[in-house]
């Protein structure tokens, strides 16, 4: 069985490695000069800066991602994190930081609610394992179960941390999902070396069972017979296949379709493509000589204008960084109508880092946005559109078509293994 | 070298550029420092560096 894999992200990698393994020949072709796709480190002054994912593992060593990994024999040592926190202004009802702030554990966030909301929430927290709701967005839930202020923000900290999207962009069934996988899998974890740690196991696993990769090499075809996959055209180059896995998203990957695709018969699927909106957001990295968060996990900083979360993950792995020196990473999500203001949104992140961090000191290293062809997430969290196309044979990984449930790398690892399902069984 | 539209802001051609030659905010901007010698074309995502004749 002859399988190519157009693109060498994490999807196409986890993929390739999976499918060298069960035996497949297997050729990956990656259009830029490096692995890894959003998901490798780019060096940067001595430190582990990456391309796209703050080194993180959404759910850490018991996460889908990690198992994958461990029954493709990648080797990678995970880091768990220690806690996730929230920074809380000292006193309820102050809307920022400025007259002082505490950090509260993820756990622990009711504690800021009246004694009634508390009971509510502990009731809610029960029932809702048994019934999700389903319906509505995340904002409009909490809406109609418990009135404080507190709670959205909370909301849109998280799901901008952990989707890039706000709370009232995303669908209750889909957080309660990601809840459901926490219970199930656990927290954060960090993986040593950082993104490339993972990166590398992987090729390590496809080059030891004769797989191929190949950068520097872009795909412009994929070849269509009588409905099938027959493989891809890379630098005016035919290559045959069985099978044909695209990294690159739904929509990217029927572009390399070409006429294969009839407008009539494919005219459901086309329409869907039309519906699927890439999330933006901006990642502002920091280097200190002192931490600045303190602790492995993440830190939630729901009382700011733009920042929704921060990471250190030189607490996980200090080779991250130049000796001494910690790696600091701050995300903001960014709404679509905003995507054309970055410059103004950049600023905006700079001035809550200040509140956040008052009387520390930080050196800005580099801040790297990401939005339309190089995004976030390919396909906003919940409305991933499977990995089939209308071609057998031919199918799609990566974050454009995630797990339902997943976040982020969990949702690609999720998607790449109900792929294999299909083809392996 | 020029940056086109296409450019997102992701900084990983200033990762690759040995002269530490672009600054990145929103959009990659080439300062003084380039010397043209093309390195970092190939390492955008998003294809919007371009070579000027
Ligand atoms: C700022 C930011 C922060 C993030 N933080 C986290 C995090 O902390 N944790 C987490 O889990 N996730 C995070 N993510 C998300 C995560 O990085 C992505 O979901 C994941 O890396 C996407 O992988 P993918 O499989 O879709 O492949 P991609 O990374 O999209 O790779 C696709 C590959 O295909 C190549 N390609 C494209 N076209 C062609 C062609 N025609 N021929 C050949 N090759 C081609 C591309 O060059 C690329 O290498 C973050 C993302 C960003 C941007
Ligand atoms: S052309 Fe060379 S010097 Fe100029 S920005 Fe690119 S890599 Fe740097
Ligand atoms: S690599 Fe390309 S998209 Fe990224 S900042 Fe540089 S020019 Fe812009």
């Amino acid at each position: 069985m002859k399988t190519i894999v157009i693109g060498a992200g994490l999807g196409g990698l986890l993929s390739a490695a999976r499918l060298s393994k069960a035996g497949h020949e297997v050729e990956v072709f990656e259009r830029l000069p490096i692995t890894g796709g959003r998901f490798t480190n780019l060096s940067y002054k001595g430190f582990q800066l990456s391309s796209g994912a703050f080194h993180m593992l959404p759910n850490g060593t018991g996460g889908p991602l990690a198992r994958l990994l461990r029954e493709i024999g990648a080797d990678v040592d995970i880091v768990r994190s220690e806690m996730t926190t929230i920074r809380v202004p000292l006193k309820k009802g102050n809307s920022d930081y400025v007259k002082g702030f505490k950090d509260i554990s993820f756990n622990d966030f009711p504690s800021l609610l009246s004694y009634k909301d508390r009971m509510k929430i502990a009731l809610l927290i029960v029932s809702t394992r048994k019934n999700h709701p389903a319906g509505s967005t995340l904002q409009a839930w909490i809406k109609s179960q418990v009135n404080d202020e507190w709670l959205i923000r909370f909301a849109d900290s998280f799901c901008g941390w952990a989707l890039s999207l706000k709370s009232d962009e995303v669908p209750v069934e889909e957080v309660f999902e990601i809840i459901e996988n926490m219970y199930r899998f656990g927290g954060t974890g960090v993986p040593k070396g950082g993104c490339k740690g993972v990166i590398d196991a992987l090729e390590a696993v496809i080059l030891a069972n004769g797989g191929k990769i190949h950068t520097g090499q872009e795909v412009s075809k994929i070849l269509v017979e009588n409905g099938k996959a027959a493989g891809v055209v890379a630098e005016s180059n035919k290559h045959e296949a069985d099978l044909v896995i695209s990294n690159l998203g739904h929509a990217a990957t029927v572009l390399l379709c070409g006429e294969a695709l009839s407008g009539k018969a494919d005219a459901g699927y086309l329409k869907m493509l039309e519906t699927l909106q890439p999330s933006a957001g901006i990642k502002i990295c920091l280097a200190a000589d002192e931490p600045l968060v303190g602790h492995s996990g993440v830190l939630l900083t729901p009382y700011t204008r733009r920042i929704n979360g921060i990471n250190e993950v030189t607490q996980a792995d200090p080779e991250l960084a130049p000796p001494g020196k910690h790696l600091t990473m701050c995300h903001q999500y960014v709404a679509p109508e905003n995507v054309k203001n970055l410059e103004s949104e950049i600023e905006m992140g700079l001035v809550d880092i200040k509140e956040i961090f008052p009387g520390k000191r930080y050196e800005v290293l580099l801040i790297q946005s990401y939005h339309d062809e190089w995004p976030v997430n390919r396909a906003a969290s919940g409305t991933d559109p499977g990995n089939e196309t209308p071609f057998s044979g031919l199918y799609v990984v990566g974050d454009g078509a995630k797990g339902k449930g997943g976040i982020e790398v969990e949702g690609v690892a999720l998607g790449v293994v109900s792929v294999m399902g299909k083809i392996l069984s | 070298m020029k940056i086109n539209d296409n450019c997102v802001g992701c900084g990983q051609c200033a990762s690759f550029c040995k002269k530490g030659a672009i600054e990145v905010k929103g959009k990659a901007r080439a300062t003084d420092a380039c010397v043209e010698c093309g390195l970092c074309i190939p390492y955008c995502p998003v294809k919007a560096i371009e070579v000027t004749a």
